[in-house]
């Protein structure tokens, strides 16, 4: 057996290893569905880990300094494309730290579980700027270089 | 001035297409007249570039309105800095940015690598080549010196997105853009030397040169950008793998493979086909990467509305980059064959050869993760991975990079004898170990096993640079030589080994900075005017807060006074800006940063009430992060000076 063979079997044996290893290290949260808030409502179930995206209905967010919560509605449409609150998700954020982006109308990632009471408790939340910027003459918004916001990908 | 600019843009690209044509006729021909041509093409494309370039900087500078893209990217009230900055805002200028550096290395590669007549006309080709699709898109699918009809032309811009205000935003995508446009030189010149079948050490050392100047500026950028989310996005962290920075990071691994394998092939002749296949995939993964982000085919915190043909155009330039050169790779295997194997598993090549596997290893990982929710989609339903999955997997591939950073550099060429290895491990492995115990004692044996790996590995690693370093300078200093004068003449005598070592020693730096992540701590607090909270040692009292006075910004300040026990070490000042014209808010983190830990504070909102939300992060050993990125430019630099003499004389 020629010595490069040899150098490639054991590096595939730790790699294999290595991989077994990160899988097992690996939290449950870490792969989720990502679904728009009409797939959710056909197809999330309570419990069950998961990201929606969707739109901040206007009006709706209240911070609750004391219970440390933010709570909003997500709607699927857009406000500003004619979107109304009926049947709109509320959201429990159990943090007062709020992306900088969120606001009435904002693009949203909610990431957490459903309550029974059809309620949804997020954990981590993202947020898009509903900018003038996008849809402006050419679709830019400033996309230099990095992430705007948060430190999961959206 | 921007009618200049876009007639400009309209004749670089004739020039550059008759470059590439000019390059093809002269190297398949071997006509000297005509590969003369093409050479003079580069210098005229990087002309009328750089007149574009100008007239656009010209036009954020005037605040010229009636173009769209300025309109879009600048405002009256913005800071003439952060109005030139605006040029690369966007999508047209960023093209028109990269275009221009391709065209600046082109000139550039040309001027020094004259002497090289059967490659200069294929090096010309690829290069002009590529400028070609820069050009081909900002002509016809994203000209940024498109005017807006005249009805429409106001007397003030859109302002640009406050999160990209920062002076880091200013250096950050310049230093990257000069790293990803640079490998397009070893492309060329790999290409050409296969294209040529003169497969010399000419362009292996232009490849491993230009390699090394653009990984440069390549690593400065993903440093920066670091230090840039760190300072501006308000999340505690530096790192959050977003498919933005994947797409930085991505090529950068096979570039810092490459860096390392192509010593095999310069001492031993061995590698040549792989050597080649990471410089292309180095190339192709910056093209990809540009695309993966700006074509929105991954979801990434960003607005990309883009057209559909930018993303056609961009997949099909991809496309045949990769295959030009995988294809020509395949066609020339046969002048490829190296003329040495490999004799032992111990030994430094062999170290060299698991060093690629490594990196290939995480650059697999990264690729994945990045595209894992587009391939899920395509089988149905749209997967998200989160950094979890990239920390837990690349964790222990990165211990065993570090633990080879040691080892490599130590094992000697073909095969390492028991005598040489007890010579050069027993002292650093000590080092390591005995750096594990006292920490383990210190910790009381609370700690993970990451932390504890990473510390007692980067000991190891500094025990065998410190050991390398002081046995040669012990050598020349019993010739009579004075420690100063020792040190030096190593730095400059072999610069590549020794600048390496500092490059090594700012790795571990890094790597020690991330390790201090394990320990992190945040907490969210509500406070009233007064209120004071405890976080490990540190009192935090928070006294008031202001308003801002700024033309372009309002909002709040927030006062805190930071002790330690009862000594006054600080006042720190989170603001919470709002960017009336924008209409967008920001909240700018305070940091009181000291080596052994950052406190970080971000004011999340000023209540109805009056009390003020504060997060508070303790982040230890960050600063070993931008420690170990400063002893990283100083070993490169090392590395890259300049140094005429000894090397020239004996190659000719």
């Amino acid at each position: 057996m020629s010595k490069g063979v040899q150098i490639a079997m054991g590096a595939g044996l730790v790699l294999l290893l290595l991989g077994w290893y990160g899988s097992t290290q690996l939290e449950d949260a870490t792969f989720v569905y990502y679904q728009t808030l009409g797939e959710f409502r056909a197809n999330g179930s309570p419990g069950e880990a998961a990201r929606v995206h969707g739109y901040v209905a206007e009006g709706s967010i209240e911070r609750d300094v004391a219970a440390q919560t933010v709570r909003f509605l997500v709607q699927e449409t857009p406000p500003h494309a004619g979107g109304t609150a009926q049947g709109a998700m509320p959201v429990v954020y159990t943090s007062l730290e709020v992306p900088d982006l969120f606001k009435d109308g904002a693009e949203v990632v909610v990431e957490g579980r459903l309550q029974s009471d059809r309620s949804f408790e997020a954990t981590n939340l993202l947020a898009k700027c509903p900018s003038k910027f996008e849809g402006a003459t050419e679709g830019e918004m400033a996309e230099a270089m990095p992430p705007a916001g948060r430190p999961t990908s959206l | 001035m921007s009618d200049l600019g876009f007639y400009t843009l309209r004749l670089a690209l004739l020039v550059s297409a008759t470059g590439v044509v000019a390059g093809i006729v002269g190297g398949a021909l071997r006509r000297e007249d005509w590969t003369r041509v093409a050479e003079r093409t580069v210098a005229v494309s990087f002309v009328f570039t750089s007149i574009a370039i100008g007239a656009l900087f010209w036009a954020f500078a005037t605040l010229d309105f009636q173009l769209s893209y300025v309109a879009n990217h600048a405002a009256r009230s913005m800071d003439l800095a952060y109005r030139i900055a605006a040029l690369w805002g966007g999508q047209a200028g960023s093209l028109l940015l990269w275009l221009w550096m391709v065209t600046a290395y082109a000139w550039l590669a040309m001027r020094s690598h004259r002497e090289s007549r059967s490659l200069m006309p294929w090096v010309a080709a690829v290069l002009q080549a590529n400028a070609v699709f820069f050009l081909i898109m900002l002509n016809f699918v994203s000209n940024p010196f498109d005017k807006l009809a005249p009805a429409q032309v106001l007397s003030d811009g859109q302002g640009l997105n406050p999160l990209l205000q920062h002076p880091v935003m200013m250096i950050h995508p310049v230093m990257l853009y000069i790293g990803l446009t640079g490998f397009v030189v070893p492309y060329a010149f790999a290409l050409a030397a296969m294209l040529s079948g003169e497969m010399g050490t000419a362009w292996l050392r232009a490849t491993r040169r230009w390699t090394l100047f653009a990984w440069f500026f390549l690593s400065v950028g993903i440093l920066l950008g670091g230090r840039w989310a760190y300072e501006v996005l308000g999340w505690g962290g530096y790192w959050a793998w977003d498919p933005v920075e994947n797409a930085s990071f991505m090529p950068w691994l096979a570039a810092t493979a490459y860096l390392h394998s192509v010593m095999v092939q310069e001492k031993r002749d061995m590698l040549k086909i792989w050597n080649l296949v990471l410089v292309g995939l180095t190339y192709v993964l910056c093209l990809f990467g540009t695309m993966l982000t700006r074509s929105g085919l991954v979801r990434s915190v960003h607005a990309f509305a883009q057209t559909e043909i930018f993303g056609v155009l961009f997949a099909t330039y991809v496309g045949l980059t990769a295959v030009i050169f995988f294809g020509v790779l395949l066609w020339r295997r046969p002048l490829l064959v190296g003329t040495s194997r490999l004799e032992s598993v111990v030994s430094r090549e062999s170290g060299f050869i698991m060093n690629n596997w490594i990196f290939m290893a995480i650059l697999g990982v990264v690729f994945c993760g990045t595209l894992f929710p587009k391939i899920t989609e395509w089988f149905g339903k749209e997967i998200l991975v989160g950094p979890a999955y990239f920390n837990a997997v690349n964790a222990p591939l990165a211990l065993l990079l570090l633990l080879l950073t040691g080892v490599g550099p130590l094992i000697a060429w073909r095969r390492a004898t028991p005598t040489n290895l007890r010579r050069q491990f027993i002292l650093p492995t000590t080092f390591g170990l005995v750096t594990a115990v006292v920490l383990a004692l210190v910790f009381r044996f609370d700690i993970g096993f990451f932390p504890l790996a990473t510390w007692s590995l980067s000991a190891f690693v500094v025990g065998t640079i410190g050991q390398e370093y002081t046995r040669a300078m012990r050598a020349r200093m019993r010739r009579g030589e004075s420690a100063l004068t020792a040190l030096t003449t190593l730095l400059r005598k072999n610069q590549r080994r020794y600048g390496g070592y500092v490059v090594h020693l700012g790795m571990v730096f890094i790597f020690v900075g991330i390790a201090g992540a394990a320990f992190n701590e945040e907490r969210l607090e509500n406070l009233v005017p007064g209120d004071a909270v405890a976080m490990n040692g540190y009192r935090l009292e928070y006294r008031t807060a202001v308003p801002i006075p700024h033309q372009h910004y309002g909002g709040a300040t927030a006062r805190i006074a930071l002790y330690e026990q009862d000594r006054p070490l600080a006042t720190m000042t989170p603001e919470k800006r709002m960017y009336w014209l924008e209409q967008q808010p920001a909240s700018i983190p305070s940091v009181y940063s000291t080596l052994r830990e950052d406190l970080y504070v971000i004011l999340t909102a000023i209540e109805t009430d009056g009390s003020a939300t504060l997060k508070i992060y303790r982040n230890p050993l960050v600063n070993w992060i931008w420690i170990g990125g400063w002893t990283f430019v100083v070993g490169t630099l090392v590395i890259m000076w300049p140094h005429p003499e000894p090397r020239r004389a004996s190659r000719t």
